[in-house]
């Protein structure tokens, strides 16, 4: 074990690259699945088969297919000569987006009919609604599978260690084959990643109790 | 001031309102009533187009309802629900002030303060802060009331405003309402309530089977009443 103790900082830094991928790739994910469930919820036929289809193509195929796909088709067709943390953010964030406007959709219908009703009476605008009454309530229904959702992106984020990106995953994995040695750093991997699943689990329900007020 | 001719609603192959025609004046107060299911509601929820006939017209204040004219005709209305439909994640005041602020564009500090005056005559002013979930049966009902009335409709409908109640919070609603009635204002009221009803309507319109079988006065309607139908209803709720 002490033979790894040095190449410890150096899986430690995949938190950086691992938090970056996640973060931005969260986001994302997140306001196009705001737009996807929308159009979902929406009147239009045509936005709402598109949303469909695009929620089940990306939840019927693999994400590490995707994230290969994205990372070597994009450079053979375009000439992009695309990165792995692009490629990574690229897959993550269109594959999040479909799981996320699933949540949110589920979250709105989650809200009392009568919300809409009392908003549509009082000659609330769609937009204003939307925004001021109905996704102020759903936020309750939808953060805590929400969190479910960014653990997962946390966890499965170590698939980019298949195209190269220094993660945490792809580190204990370089300094395994350095050293022949795999329990050490797999295992420090491990731990990493559980903690930050922990801390990830413990502010998500901070937010949950503050949203709580006016219950 | 409302004016239905002919209306029929189906919902799918069910048929709810079947042929109705009535008119209903400025300043009067109309109290709808008959038994479950007979389409009270659907009725009451075809005069601010949150059911949109299927087939006849409905106007107010001669402008026909449809998809297109929805605003102009809920700019005119105000409605109130059996089950109240506050915003739970808004204070009281700020469930006032939420519509006029982002319907009708008015400042803060000014709809803030019409909404003071309104918690005043409904008499809940030191519950501005709270928020709905806090407030009895019968203050969140109170609270929608006056939320209706900061657009300044003209013309009130009432869903059952009392049937969720318990009993004890009934009254404050009811002289909630028949403080308003005193206003002129227009109110068309969907009640279980008789006794509400033959005190304070100017007009009983008893419907069944999603029909009108007798439009009538208060009076009249509740001592001689001319259908079967209406006698044998009375018969049961009296």
């Amino acid at each position: 074990m002490s033979d790894i103790l040095p190449s410890i900082p150096f899986i430690i830094k995949g938190i950086g690259v691992t938090l970056q991928f996640v973060i931005v790739s969260g986001i994302l994910g997140f306001l196009i699945g705001v737009l996807l469930a929308l159009a979902k919820l929406g009147k239009k036929s045509i936005s709402k088969v598109l949303a469909d289809a695009y929620t089940s193509f990306f939840r019927g195929t693999p994400l590490i297919l995707q994230l290969v796909y994205v990372y070597f088709v994009i450079p053979q067709v375009t000439p992009w000569d695309i990165t792995a943390f692009a490629a990574g953010v690229i897959a993550f964030s269109l594959n999040s987006a479909a799981y996320v406007s699933e949540i949110i959709r589920a979250g709105i219908q989650a809200v009392d009919k009568g919300q809409f009703e009392a908003a549509k009476a009082l000659n609330v605008p769609y937009r204003t609604m939307m925004r001021k009454i109905i996704l102020p309530q759903a936020i309750k229904y939808i953060l805590p599978a929400l969190m479910n959702e960014y653990i997962t992106l946390l966890k499965e984020s170590a698939v980019v260690s298949v195209i190269g990106a220094m993660d945490i995953m792809r580190r204990a994995q370089i300094v395994s084959a350095d050293t022949f040695n795999y329990l050490g750093p797999l295992t420090v991997a491990l731990v990493i990643y559980f903690l930050m699943v922990r801390i990830l689990t413990f502010f998500g329900a901070k937010l949950e109790q503050r949203m709580s007020f006016s219950d | 001031m409302i004016k239905v001719t002919k209306l029929d609603k189906s919902f799918k192959d069910t048929k709810v309102l079947n042929g109705i025609s009535t008119e209903i004046v400025k300043g009067e107060v109309v109290a709808v009533i008959g038994p479950s299911g007979s389409g009270k509601s659907t009725f009451l929820r075809c005069l601010n187009g949150l059911e949109i006939p299927t087939a006849g017209e409905v106007k107010v204040s001669e402008v026909p309802i449809s998809n297109k004219s929805l605003n102009e005709i809920r700019v005119k209305t105000g409605m109130v629900f059996q089950h109240f439909h506050l915003f739970p994640h808004l204070t009281v005041i700020d469930n006032l002030t939420f519509a006029p602020i982002h319907v009708k564009g008015i400042d803060k500090h000014e709809a803030e303060s019409q909404a003071l005056e309104l918690l005043e005559s409904v008499g809940l002013s030191d519950k501005k802060g709270a928020y709905p979930n806090h407030l009895s049966g019968g203050q969140k009902q109170r609270v929608a009331i006056a939320r209706a009335l900061a657009m300044k409709p003209e013309i009130m409908l009432f869903d059952e405003p009392t049937s969720a109640l318990d009993p004890e919070m009934v009254k404050e609603v009811l002289d909630v309402m028949k403080k308003l009635t005193h206003t002129g204002m227009t109110m068309v009221v969907v009640t279980h309530e008789m006794g509400f009803a033959r005190e304070v309507a100017d007009k009983i319109l008893f419907l069944d089977h999603g029909s009108i079988v007798e439009e009538a006065l208060p009076s009249k309607f509740f001592s001689k009443p001319e259908t079967l139908r209406a006698q044998d209803f009375l018969h049961k709720v009296l």
